[in-house]
């Protein structure tokens, strides 16, 4: 091929890069495709099944400061096209993260996202110190929003004085870029969203779980022994949707859409609502490659629709 | 997660079918592993269902499975020609204990659906000379939908029926009482209440055992960490290499020693 021709076809292929946030805390992704935090391990469990560098970023499930042993089971149920949770963040802690899980996931050229949860804002603010020396880590998520926990978490993603406090503290102690994970549950997301964007978040991603519940009729008990727990999947796509297009219309830092997307069109929804980027939670259950099937498939409508890049797309109802 | 092509999805009765797959992987099962099973594209269901592997045969693999609510219903309604997707082999399977092999006897022990790994089990062992036993409990003689094929392969069978129309009337457990001997090696899938009486008969006669157990499951591969049993891991002379309280049962398991099971809270 001559230099020429070649130039042409790097030119032809459509960009999937897409550049969350500003100067030195800009978070570069080769593709607007992530995978949740809490549906995804560590990432290292799906190398099996899929090439994790398809993807341009992995947030991992939810660290706190020490292990934490989770929710006495049954903690999931399945609902009509979705499923609630109540896990009540079961994790190895952040020391045993940043020691044994980050060594093996550096080797893989997808950026990775710590997903940050604490009971108080000193405890973020520790997290936070604690990652930002590690390397590896890109970005931090600060997970205001766990609806399966009772100190901490969703009280933070209800209150914007509580989620601005949280934002701050992290804000202060790390040059590493900062998304904000909030919460469906509150009346307005949009006051939310200003909130964090105030208080220094570098980007907010939307949406974690709504709250929900399942009772057996024979037992007439709760299903989940928390009784309430967070749904996701399909069946909250619309409200997802319909959030992060509202988020997006009052925030100048870029949105990141979560909720029940299981393919590419799923995902080109939120970018045209004004994402810019998305992020594959349940999905992963049904498939596990379903993350890099929804990247292909966006890179595949770019192609076809003769869209150079996926910046292109995000905001752009007509 | 490969494509699997339905070769037969036979009606055994009292509302078991015995399903035939045609699927690449299945040189790779293991005894006592399990496929997560989705009829291909579905939303509601929306997860996987777990299925024990019954058996194996070049690439094709069979499942038993009954007939219990939406994914079932759905599945038992699919022809030859079909095709679901199949996630597997998964979790860790029955393992013989070092050095057992040979020396004890595999004491096989399933309620209802929980004969299903014991197909393969048996099989496994077939052409080496370990002595062997199934209990099989069900509830009437219609749900004792597998008992020649044990035959044919050479496992000694016994069944236990709650109504007594075949085999002697009970449950499986008062079999067990005259039958489980020191130095067998139980296994054991059925219903947990069944495990757990099990589980206490095996640790009176201090003999070991294995047992299979069942959690609702999103992913089986050990991420979603909703599938959690509570273990015990700091009994007088026993310290799991891992101390976690909640394991996975997908992913650490579903082949548990006994021992480690906390049973007042499964
Ligand atoms: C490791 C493992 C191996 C299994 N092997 C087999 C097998 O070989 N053959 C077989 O028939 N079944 C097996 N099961 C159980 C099987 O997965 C369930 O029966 C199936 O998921 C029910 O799906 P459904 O959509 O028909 O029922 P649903 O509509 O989902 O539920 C109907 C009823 O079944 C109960 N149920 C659902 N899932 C389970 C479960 N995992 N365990 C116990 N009760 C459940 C529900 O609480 C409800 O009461 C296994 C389960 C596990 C975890
Ligand atoms: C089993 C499970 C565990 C989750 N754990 C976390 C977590 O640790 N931290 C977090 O911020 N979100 C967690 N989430 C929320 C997801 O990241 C995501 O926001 C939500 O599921 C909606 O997306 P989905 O419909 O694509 O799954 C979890 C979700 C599920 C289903
Ligand atoms: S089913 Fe997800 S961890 Fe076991």
């Amino acid at each position: 091929m001559k230099k020429t021709e070649k130039a042409k076809a790097i030119a032809k292929k459509p960009s999937t890069g897409i550049v969350l946030g500003k100067g030195s805390r800009a978070l570069r992704l080769s593709s607007p495709v992530m995978t949740a935090s809490g549906t995804f391990g560590y990432g290292l469990e799906f190398s099996p099944y899929m090439k994790l560098e398809k993807l341009g970023a992995i947030c991992v499930k939810g660290l706190s400061l020490r292990p934490r042993e989770g929710n006495p089971p049954p903690r999931t149920v399945e609902t009509p096209c979705g499923m609630l949770n109540a896990i009540g963040l079961q994790n190895v802690g952040v020391d045993v993260f940043i020691d044994s899980k980050l060594p093996k996931l550096r080797k893989y050229k997808t950026k990775v996202i710590a997903n940050i949860f604490g009971e108080t804002a000193s405890e973020y603010a520790e997290l936070a110190k604690r990652l930002d020396d590690a390397k590896g880590v890109h970005a931090l998520e600060i997970n205001i929003s766990c609806p399966n926990v009772k100190k901490g978490g969703m009280a933070f993603g209800t209150d914007p004085k509580e989620a601005a406090r949280v934002v701050r503290a992290v804000r202060a102690v790390t040059g590493k870029h900062v998304m904000t994970k909030l919460s469906p549950n509150v009346t307005d997301i949009r006051v939310m969203a200003r909130a964090v964007e105030d208080a220094g978040s570098d980007s907010i991603s939307l949406i974690n779980t709504l709250t929900g519940m399942a009772i057996d009729i024979n037992k007439r008990r709760p299903v989940l022994t928390t009784k309430i727990g967070g749904l996701s999947g399909p069946a909250i796509k619309p409200v997802a949707l319909r959030m992060v297009w509202e988020a997006a219309g009052v925030v100048k830092i870029p949105v990141v859409g979560i909720g029940g997307i299981v393919t590419a069109e799923d995902a080109i929804e939120f970018l045209l609502a004004g994402a810019s980027a998305v992020q594959v939670g349940t999905a992963n259950f049904l498939t596990p490659n379903a993350s890099e099937k929804v990247a292909d498939g966006i890179a595949a409508y770019m192609k076809k629709h003769n869209i150079g890049s996926v910046r292109k797309l995000v905001g752009a109802l007509n | 997660m490969k494509e699997a092509i339905i070769i037969e999805n036979k009606a055994l009765g009292a509302d078991y079918f015995l399903i035939s797959l045609k699927w690449a992987l299945a040189p790779k099962v293991r005894p006592g592993q399990f496929v997560m099973l989705r009829v291909t594209g579905s939303m509601d269901p929306l997860l996987r269902r777990p299925f024990s592997v019954y058996n194996t045969d070049g690439d094709t693999v069979e499942l038993l499975y009954k007939v219990v609510g939406k994914g079932t219903t759905i599945l038992s309604s699919l022809n030859p020609g079909d095709d679901v997707d199949l996630l597997g082999p998964l979790g860790k399977g029955f393992s013989i204990p070092g050095g057992m092999l040979g020396k004890s006897r595999l004491l096989m022990v399933a309620g209802g659906v929980g004969i299903a790994p014991f197909y393969h089990l048996g099989r496994s062992i077939k052409d080496s000379d370990c002595d062997n036993l199934l209990i099989y409990g069900a509830r009437t003689k219609r749900d004792t939908v597998v008992v020649k094929p044990f035959k044919d392969i050479g496992v000694k069978i016994k069944i236990a029926t709650e109504d007594g129309s075949r085999g002697t009337k009970g449950l499986v457990t008062g079999l067990l009482e005259s039958e489980m001997h020191c130095g067998d090696i139980v296994y054991a899938c059925g219903p947990s209440l069944m495990l757990k009486a099990v589980a206490e008969m095996a640790e009176d006669k201090g003999v070991r055992c294995l047992v299979s157990l069942e959690r609702a499951m999103a992913c089986g591969i050990g991420v979603c960490l909703g599938c959690a049993l509570r273990t015990v891991s700091h009994r007088p002379g026993r310290v799991l290499k891992d101390d976690r309280t909640y394991q996975m049962v997908c992913s650490d398991g579903p082949v548990f020693d006994s021992r480690d099971v906390d049973w007042d809270k499964i």
